[in-house]
């Protein structure tokens, strides 16, 4: 009779009911003195306790599907098998387009360094990133500092990621053009070591609020975290990824999306500059596949409550209220302001901050 | 008193005994047929059969480790979470189950540790790891280095690391005793089979009793993170490991299968191969998950690795599944899941004749998963010695 067919539940659990039967209606018949009674009692007993204890292990094994056979219980089953390569080949075949490249560089300008007529300040590339498991594929632009293609073999460069919704409204000071301007600048005055500086539109997909993974939508949160760093490694010389830690910077329509990044991405995002503010919802809709506790735990200030302080450098820049970062976060987090400087390079500071930080992250790791 | 004690195991046992012993004794008191006397009767038995089934259950629990404490039962007191990432508990522990590549003496005990034994055993150690993102602490894990890790060849080369997670509920001395990992590595080592690596061998639920699946839980324990991002961070401070991708895969059984290939999946660039033993392909929510998914369908669809497959672009992993064509209920969703897989993802299956879902049928599968693994992990190459000056 087979450990699992339905026979031996059966057998078990008339024998159970059985036993139990006959040991109440002839309970008095065992008991008498002497040596024989006391036998029969234990015999009794035993059989009783372990027929119910045979009928439960039998079905939780049943259900459970533990042990398939006799050999399987006592251990004796044997023989292997073999690995199979598992794809299906029609549907290896079928509809599996080239994946695109993670970066195609679309259009390259160089850039001069402003005030400095003739000296060069490095190139700007209009980009399109393909996020190979986020799916998406965003436009964005790259800077590379002067001497780039130039120095083959200098060491490989840190990144800061500029989040902003003004890359193409020129003039503006988180446009593509003067954003990498601002960075030509700072580098050639020697405020701001060299660096790339890969710069995204504030929205990455349809769906996406802040740059978080919508349930069953857009995945910011994995294209940023996954995809961006694989897609610029494996382009551009960076720093290695045990060492990667980025800097962020964003303009108000990214600032959430900074935040929330290096708050819950501490691993490649080591640092964030944003405007001040409370960031107790991601902007747009709130798309949280209809679970309050995701709403929950989309609120910043929430998440500094309730995680551990993350090893993260925070700069809000501007004027406003930066509660309540500036006074509940601790060590290892640190969260500074500044205000913008007036004039056309309202975000020298900011680079230089984020030059200062990704230098000290690097150092302090080697 | 512990949980799974010589001592509270053997109380248990006694009492069960006892009741027995004191059945047959007092047998005699309860013979009249009143109606009363016959219900004392069936009180006393079904006494007796609950303290017999309480016994048994804490002699299993003992035996395959389902819950290795009180507090992983109650969930009480957990352990504290330590400067150190990694804090090592203990690194005498004895001897290792079904090693024949370890030394034991007649007595069962470890044989007496001469200087430099871990150059030709290794090491297990028992350890606490604090995750930095996630806050979470998970206590009573083992670390499985190689003996190569302490030899002169290897003093200066990073080893490649295999996570390793067990079912739930489980205990992770389980991954030594009853699935034989470091014994097996150790002897497929020996044999030329695969080359050394580090086993971290981890608990997969985060927060017992909770079964947390390998999910961020919404504004719950972040058990994903914990394994995929805390863990390496920790292991790569504590030991001498390598980084990045090639350099780590992950490996589980039932729970933990479901978990490393899940891990696999949303993490690639840090495991681009898992293992997955008799493990499943969504889960939950359900009693003992509690609110896995904070009510979101659609969040608990990411969670499903056939909807991902379906609706995310195909991670770059290689990923093999084991199940059985008799005992293991979970073949044809193994089949999906496997007819599902497109490139770059890439599926491989160990498919058995028979084995239930047990020790017994993974031990079997074992073997096979290390070496196809050990092919997708960047070796630790050794370095070669000066040849030693010839005495004159």
């Amino acid at each position: 009779m087979g450990l699992t067919s339905p026979a031996l539940v059966v057998v078990l659990a008339v024998v159970a009911a059985a036993a139990l039967a006959a040991i109440l209606r002839y309970w008095p018949r065992l008991a008498g003195r002497g040596v024989m009674p006391v036998l029969l009692r234990i015999a009794a007993l035993g059989l009783v306790q372990l027929s119910v204890l045979g009928l439960i292990f039998v079905i939780v094994n049943n259900a459970a599907g533990f042990y398939s056979s006799w050999p399987d219980l006592f251990g004796s089953q044997s023989g292997g098998g073999a690995i199979i390569a598992g794809n299906d080949h029609t549907r290896q075949n079928a509809g599996i387009t080239e994946a695109a490249a993670p970066v195609t560089v679309l259009a390259s300008s160089p850039i001069a360094v402003p005030g400095r007529p003739g000296e060069p300040g490095g190139q700007l590339q209009a980009v399109r990133l393909y996020g190979r498991l986020s799916g998406l594929s965003v436009p964005g632009y790259i800077y590379l500092p002067s001497g780039y293609g130039a120095r083959v073999a200098t060491a490989p460069l840190p990144v800061a990621v500029v989040i902003s919704g003004q890359l193409d409204s020129p003039g503006d000071p988180y446009s593509a053009g003067r954003l990498a301007a601002t960075a030509a600048r700072q580098i050639a005055s020697r405020n701001l070591g060299p660096l790339i500086v890969v710069m995204l539109p504030a929205t990455v997909g349809q769906h996406d609020q802040g740059c978080l993974n919508v349930p069953g939508g857009t995945q910011a949160a994995l294209f940023f975290t996954e995809d961006l760093p694989q897609a610029i490694d494996s382009a551009y010389r960076t720093v290695p990824p045990a060492d990667r830690r980025w800097t962020l910077i964003a303009d108000p329509a990214g600032g959430y999306c900074a935040l929330q990044l290096a708050m819950t991405s501490s691993e490649t995002f080591a640092a964030a500059a944003m405007p001040p503010g409370g960031y107790t919802a991601p902007p747009g809709p709130a798309e949280s596949g209809g679970s309050p506790l995701i709403r929950t735990q989309d609120d910043l200030s929430w998440l500094l409550g309730h995680q551990p302080m993350q090893p993260i450098s925070v700069l809000f820049t501007g004027t406003g209220r930066g509660q309540p970062f500036l006074s509940q976060a601790r060590p290892p987090m640190r969260v500074g302001q500044i205000g913008l400087s007036s004039g056309e390079w309202q975000l020298a500071s900011v680079f230089d901050w984020a030059g200062t930080t990704l230098h000290q992250t690097l150092a302090s790791r080697s | 008193m512990g949980l799974t004690s010589g001592f509270f195991m053997g109380l248990m046992i006694a009492v069960a005994v006892g009741s027995a012993a004191a059945t047959v004794w007092l047998w005699p008191r309860f013979a009249s047929q009143r109606a009363g006397m016959v219900a004392a009767r069936f009180g006393l038995i079904a006494a007796g059969q609950l303290l017999l089934l309480a016994a048994v259950l804490v002699f299993l629990n003992g035996v395959f480790g389902f819950f290795g404490s009180w507090s992983a039962v109650f969930g009480s007191g957990g352990p504290v979470a330590a400067a150190q990432p990694i804090v090592v508990t203990g690194s005498d522990l004895g001897p290792v189950p079904g090693g024949s590549a370890l030394p034991e003496t007649a007595n069962g005990r470890q044989a007496a540790k001469p200087p430099g034994a871990a150059q030709s055993v290794g090491k297990i150690l028992q350890v606490t790891v604090s995750g930095g993102h996630t806050g979470i602490v998970s206590a009573g894990n083992y670390v499985y280095l190689p003996p190569q890790y302490f030899q002169p060849a290897y003093a200066h080369v990073r080893f490649p690391v295999v996570l390793a997670l067990t079912g739930y509920p489980n205990a992770s001395w389980s991954i030594v005793r009853w699935l034989r990992l470091p014994a097996t590595a150790a002897s497929l080592v020996a044999s030329g089979k695969i080359r050394p690596a580090v086993y971290v061998m981890m608990n997969v639920s985060v927060a017992l009793p909770r079964d947390t699946e390998c999910t961020n839980v919404p504004a719950g324990p972040q058990a994903e993170t914990f394994l995929a991002q805390d863990v390496p961070q920790a292991v790569d401070r504590t030991f001498r490991v390598q980084t990045g991708s090639a350099g780590w895969a992950v490996l589980g059984y039932s729970t933990g299968g479901y978990c490393a290939a899940k891990l696999a999946m949303m993490n690639p660039y840090q495991f681009p191969a898992a293992v997955s033993l008799a493990g499943y392909y969504a889960a939950g929510p359900d009693f003992i998950t509690g609110n896995l998914y904070g009510g979101s369908t659609a969040f608990q669809n990411e969670n499903d690795l056939d909807w991902r497959l379906a609706h995310l672009p195909a991670p770059p992993v290689s990923v093999l599944v084991t199940s059985s064509r008799v005992g293991e209920s979970d073949l044809a969703d193994t089949l999906t899941f496997l007819h599902l897989i497109h490139p770059p993802m890439r599926g491989y299956s160990l498919i058995l004749a028979q084995g239930g879902h047990n020790y017994g049928t993974w031990v079997r599968q074992l073997p096979q998963s290390l070496e196809w693994l050990n092919q997708r992990l960047t070796p630790a190459v050794p370095q070669a010695q000066p040849t030693p000056a010839h005495p004159r």
